[in-house]
């Protein structure tokens, strides 16, 4: 009965379109991320599903129950707010027993549940201590039990790391993590952040500008994804695209990158499906799956700006139309001013319409 | 002779220097504040030495003696002990304190009412705002006449008594005792409601709003949510208003001595009206001195007590 079903859902601020037509289906227990940039609608979303706002069109479902119309009280949601909205005023205790004790249970089966959330979330040490001036781990884990202890059966996470700094915020990710797979609920989660929508979700929903740009597992966004949008917000740095032809050559289907020369032969499958298309295309490959070579056939292009960030390597090579960057290994010898050839795995190279942005020959490599 | 001698002298040494230094800039800022100081000395600190000096004394202007001779007609603590069987100063305290008891509180609820509206959006809201701040802002002498025309017997509010209740009404508002002191709550109310609302209302948005939210989607009612959240979020704010209320309506007098002159009799008669008359009148200013400086000493109490529970109240919140 927590599966939640978005419809035909809009919202409009206005004159201004917040959310144009979306339809998602989050399953039961499923942790789902909407991620997107900050305006992309993710956040009116979220606030839609909790009831704080009304959809203009459009209907939510829970399960197969219809939304419209139910208060916020009274929708069986938690909302974990991006700073957490903890009550300062109160102690920890009052914090996590605010719930219940606002629907009118007894006392004794309001001290019961707190003393069993509390023991889950490792609060029980500071249930007596004021909630101002916990800290951040601590003020999450309160959020996140006042909202548990009504067990809910959905629960809204609004850019709850957004606040931590980085160096915490793995920490919290893991812990995030962790507490889903206790609770098992249906969770859907609001970031900006690409790391923690991969890290912890069960499918991310990619949105931009109102509009949903694609919905599925972690390593399908980042393996297929549907348009160029998705191939240059997912993945750090993004996919790299380059403005080609496609063109026939004795060896295959090779797309024609101008200044930058031909590229490799496609693969069948994929040669097969641009052949059933015309028009420009985008070149797409990612930087973590390309290799670097001093000379052969490939792309040829000068290096600009070598990034070295420890771990890895990153080649800036390229300007303007051409730029694109590569990942290497940090030992790998590159230098700034010197023309190498970037060779991508054939595997992993995805083509877009260049008119569309869509991607073109869907599921393969 | 060792080293460490040597270096226990030289740091001696330094130390005396760094202490004449210390005493030096010390000096200097007594120097440059002592002008204020004096000033200070003279507004504060000296009225009220002075009025403890002639409260102890049967010194009046009439007596054709500079205030400091007043020693002339010391009578110790005489005043005090008048003071404590004087009826008319204890009808004045209680009248004054039933004042603040209905005034206070009915402002009070009226403020937080109408900050809680228009703490939400409505049309003609600026309107509406400037309106209600208007009262505020007239000079108290112009509203005691104003109220004092309204509430004649012939005036506008028996008139609109009148055709409410369709018979003629025709109540003496200002020469019956009981009505009297209500007119003159009436005035105070109108006047300072809208202080009340404007400071609850500034307390009202800095109530954060995302509290307020997560409450409502824990389940709590609007009642709830103001009873729970909003009413101890805004309590700094609270006990600021009813501080600043409490102390002014204390001082009850402008308005009301143009309404009534304190009567009938002593009907209406506040503490600020019994000074003013024994200061006017009577001319007794040594005991006038010992009232003052007793209603300064309940004063200084209210207000120690409202600041202990601001200083409270930020603890738990901040």
């Amino acid at each position: 009965m927590s599966a939640i079903r978005l419809q035909n859902l809009v919202k409009r601020f206005g004159s201004f379109t917040a959310l144009k037509t979306m339809d998602l289906d989050i399953g039961d227990g499923e942790f789902m991320a909407l991620l997107g940039p900050s305006g992309c609608g993710k956040s009116t979303t979220m606030n839609m599903i909790a009831g704080m706002e009304e959809p203009s069109e459009g209907r939510i479902l829970f399960g197969d129950r219809d939304m419209a119309g139910v208060a916020m009280g009274q929708r069986g949601v938690g909302f974990v707010f991006q700073n957490y909205a903890i009550f300062t005023h109160m102690t920890v205790r009052q914090n996590l027993a605010y719930g219940p004790r606002m629907h009118g249970k007894p006392k004794a089966e309001i001290d019961r549940r707190v003393a069993s959330i509390a023991d889950l979330l490792q609060l029980t040490p500071m249930l007596d201590r004021p909630a101002r001036g916990l800290s951040v781990n601590i003020l999450q884990r309160v959020a996140i039990g006042r909202s548990a202890i009504l067990e809910p059966a959905i629960f809204l996470l609004d850019e709850p790391l957004s606040n931590v700094d980085a160096a915490f915020r793995a920490v919290m990710r893991t812990e995030l993590k962790q507490l889903q797979r206790e609770f098992r609920q249906t969770m859907v989660y609001v970031t900006h952040d690409q790391l923690e929508a991969m890290t912890m979700a069960d499918r991310i929903a990619v949105m931009d500008h109102g509009v949903l740009q694609q919905v599925g597992t972690p390593l399908e966004v980042y393996n297929n994804p549907a348009n160029v949008f998705v191939a240059r917000f997912i993945g750090s740095p993004g996919m790299n695209l380059l403005p080609g032809k496609p063109s026939e050559s004795d060896r295959g289907l090779v797309v024609d990158l101008g200044p930058l020369g031909a590229t490799a032969p496609l693969p069948p499958s994929l040669a097969q499906a641009l052949r059933r298309h015309s028009g420009d295309v985008l070149f797409g490959f990612r930087p973590e799956q390309a290799s670097l070579e001093p000379a052969g056939p490939g792309i040829t292009a000068p290096i600009t700006i070598v990034e070295r960030i420890g771990a890895r390597t990153i080649v800036h090579l390229g300007d303007d139309e051409t730029a694109m960057k590569v990942v290497v290994d940090n030992d790998v010898a590159a230098d700034a001013g010197t023309s190498v050839v970037v060779v991508p795995r054939l595997d992993t190279v995805r083509i877009f319409d260049r008119a569309t942005g869509t991607a073109i020959g869907g599921e393969h490599g | 002779m060792s080293v460490a001698t040597v270096s226990q002298t030289a740091m001696a040494g330094q130390d005396t220097t760094a202490r004449a230094g210390r005493d030096e800039s010390a000096r200097l800022g007594f120097r440059l504040t002592l002008p204020a100081q004096i000033l200070v000395l003279f507004i504060a600190v000296f009225p009220l030495l002075m009025q403890l000096y002639i409260s102890l004394t049967d010194w009046s202007p009439l007596s054709g003696r500079n205030w400091w001779m007043a020693w002339e007609s010391w009578n110790s603590f005489y005043n005090y002990y008048d003071l404590m069987q004087d009826n008319r100063f204890w009808g004045a305290l209680w009248r004054t304190f039933v004042v603040m008891i209905v005034c206070v509180p009915v402002e009070f609820l009226l403020g937080l009412g109408l900050a809680t509206l228009f703490a939400d959006d409505f049309r003609g809201k600026r309107v509406f705002y400037s309106i209600l701040l208007m009262p505020m802002m007239v000079v108290p002498a112009v509203a005691g006449y104003m109220f004092f025309m309204l509430f004649q017997s012939g005036g506008p509010v028996n008139d609109v008594l009148s055709t409410l209740l369709g018979t003629r009404v025709a109540i003496a508002w200002l020469s019956d005792p009981t009505l009297a002191l209500v007119a003159v709550m009436i005035a105070d109310i109108w006047q300072w409601t809208p202080l009340m609302f404007l400071i609850l209302l500034a307390g009202l948005v800095g109530v954060p709003q995302d509290q307020v939210r997560a409450a409502t989607l824990l389940g709590a009612g609007p009642w709830q949510r103001f009873v729970t959240i909003v009413i101890p979020k805004m309590k700094t704010i609270i006990i600021i208003a009813l501080a600043i209320r409490v102390i002014e309506n204390f001082k009850i007098f402008d308005t009301l001595y143009i309404m009534t002159g304190g009567g009938p009799g002593v009907a209406t008669e506040t503490i600020s009206v019994y000074i003013y008359k024994l200061t006017t009148q009577d001319l007794i200013w040594g005991y006038v001195a010992a009232i003052a400086l007793a209603i300064l000493l309940v004063l200084s109490v209210v207000t120690i007590w409202a600041m202990k529970r601001m200083a409270a109240a930020r603890e738990v919140q901040a």
